[in-house]
């Protein structure tokens, strides 16, 4: 249960709430970098903490994110005309650089200087690894670039997509650091979809359907442990780091890519669910790349020329009775993704927490949660930077591993949960 | 939110039997900091010195107290405990998380372990963890002791 002044805290991620104002001070993803593939190519439309703004990349390269609006009549610049080092409003031919300055309006003469007192609301954008990120807070608390190790890593290591999510981001990213589902709902996909299976793990997830949790805090987050039953007394532990605001990161499963996902909101009732797929030493192969572009492991299916799932709320997913009486799939849903998805939807736009019933094992979110409110309140009261801005709390990797019975995670797996660069991940 | 307005608004649970215990002095001052606070029928109970020469690991000598003082009894406590919460900060308690454990464990209630980090050292919390780890299907390790009424409040305590 969470008492309704807290939900709204958390949830409303607009300019000026603190929520907001949280989000503002991270990189986050805007946009995949295959969006803008080349010079001078069309803008896309973004939203993004609830703003509307529209990317593109000049005829220098330039990368640009500002107001979607142009500041002379309100029109949108998706219309625009991307070219000679700008985007000009098609209605009067007023342009604006990738910074949102406004650099030319033909009605006026250059010499008044009239467009050098107009500009739209501009925020960097920045490519790293596949991916575009934006930070869309005050120059002056802009933290350094961020280190992801899936963006970091060399091109044919990492695969990146993301998915339109019709729900608040809480709910999505609390799903993310939810290790009991797994064994449910997810429950079908682990010795068949062809980015999971043939793991050793996956047999300990089956075979025990009631994991016991550990959560500790990190300096960005949290680690969440989850503890199955393993042979000769020993236990098989599945360890998510989550940093904040909203990283997570899967427990590998064998040799397979490491997944995870950021959850980003567009605004208070639609997120983006961005998806990783990365392997920290080796290329991915053609068959898993493949995998991952058809949707399968964490990624999913699109209506052409979007990035709404194909199975969606207006088509029920496409639920197959039948399957889930089979047992193919737990939920009747295909793909993991889309069993998340659909279920976080299925909860509304913004889950109403104050009727929920939380048991010991929700801690991980419980925790999540009280982090989350220490940090916004932390900023919005005394200006204090909030965890996982700064790289050495992005450097963390998720881990599988059996341990002893006496072991504990954190300290039996420290350096497994660092990033270590040229080794691989530790899994079962 | 529009879409809340076609959920039908009724309350989808009872109230649970919560039992709180603080296993060690520091543990019972911050349960006595927040027990006033207005809570669903949560019981919060505190640990108190085995008597020379029992066995502490034997919930008949395990002597607790509510926050009034009063003594306890802890077969009576836990005999309709939906929710079981062990907190500790230090690991001279070891032995009562076991008899309080017994007791749950022949209840079918399960046990949550919330060790309290602040102020001690990563060495002391491990211990405080692994005292714990036997008797609980949760662990928590909290960095701060706000911790603690937020945690209730989210399992309606």
């Amino acid at each position: 249960m969470l008492r309704k002044e807290v939900n709204d805290l958390l949830t409303q991620t607009d300019p000026g709430t603190p929520m907001g104002d949280m989000f503002r001070q991270y990189w986050i993803p805007a946009l995949l970098s295959s969006e803008l593939p080349e010079n001078d190519c069309d803008p896309v439309r973004v939203k993004l903490l609830g703003e509307r703004l529209i990317a593109f990349r000049d005829t220098e390269g330039r990368l640009g994110l500002i107001d979607e609006f142009c500041a002379h009549r309100g029109v949108s610049l998706w219309f625009g005309r991307n070219e000679e080092g700008g985007l000009r409003c098609p209605y009067h031919g007023w342009k604006f650089d990738h910074t949102g300055q406004c650099i030319e309006v033909p009605s006026e003469a250059p010499e008044s200087g009239f467009c050098e007192k107009i500009k739209l609301q501009g925020y960097p954008l920045v490519q790293i690894g596949d991916v575009l990120w934006t930070h869309m807070g005050e120059k002056d608390t802009r933290p350094e670039l961020p280190e992801w190790e899936f963006s970091t890593v060399p091109a044919e290591q990492t695969f990146t997509s993301k998915r339109w999510q019709e729900s608040n981001w809480l709910q999505a990213m609390e799903g993310g650091i939810d290790s009991s589902h797994v064994s449910f709902l997810h429950s079908g996909g682990l010795n068949s979809d062809p980015l999971f299976k043939g793991a050793k793990g996956n047999a300990y997830n089956l075979a025990d359907k009631k994991p016991v949790f550990e959560v500790t805090e990190s300096d960005g987050g949290l680690f969440i442990g989850a503890r199955r039953n393993a042979e000769d007394g020993n236990f098989y532990w599945r360890i998510t780091p989550w940093v904040m605001p909203s990283f997570s990161m899967v427990p590998p499963r064998g040799d397979h890519p490491v997944h995870g996902h950021f959850w980003i909101p567009i605004d208070d009732e639609n997120c983006m669910a961005w998806s990783y797929d990365y392997h920290p030493t080796r290329a991915l192969s053609t068959d898993e790349r493949q995998a991952m572009m058809d949707g399968h492991g964490v990624h999913c299916e699109y209506v052409p020329g979007t990035f709404q799932p194909l199975q969606n709320k207006y088509n029920d997913y496409m639920m197959d009775r039948a399957a889930q009486r089979r047992g193919d799939t737990y939920s009747g849903v295909k793909g993991i993704a889309i069993q998340d998805g659909s279920l976080q939807e299925s909860m509304g736009p913004i889950i109403d927490r104050t009727k929920e019933n939380l048991v010991s094992t929700d801690n991980g979110i419980i925790m999540a949660r009280h982090r989350l409110r220490k940090a916004v309140t932390a900023l919005r009261d005394k200006g204090i930077t909030p965890p996982g801005t700064i790289v050495s709390h992005q450097k963390v990797r998720s881990v599988a591993k059996v341990l002893g019975p006496d072991d504990a995670f954190a300290e039996a797996c420290v350096d497994d949960l660092k990033v270590r660069p040229g080794q691989k991940q530790t899994s079962v | 939110m529009a879409e809340a307005q076609f959920r039908v608004d009724y309350p989808n649970s009872k109230t649970r039997s919560s039992r709180i215990f603080a296993l060690d002095k520091k543990a019972a001052q911050v349960l006595q900091q927040i027990s006033e606070a207005p809570w669903n029928g949560a019981h919060f109970l505190t640990v108190l010195p085995a008597k020379d020469g029992k066995d502490a690991t034997d919930a008949a000598y395990l002597r607790l107290s509510h926050p009034d003082g009063s003594p306890a009894d802890v077969f009576e406590e836990l005999r309709h405990a939906d929710v079981v919460i062990l907190i500790s900060c230090d690991t001279r308690a070891t032995g009562t998380a076991e008899a309080i454990a017994k007791v749950a464990f022949a209840n079918k209630t399960m046990i949550a372990g919330l060790a309290l980090a602040e102020g001690k050292s990563e060495g002391v919390t491990n211990e405080v963890v692994a005292s714990l780890r036997p008797y609980a299907s949760v662990l928590v390790v909290a960095q701060d002791n706000d911790f603690v009424p937020a945690m209730l409040t989210a399992l309606r305590a």
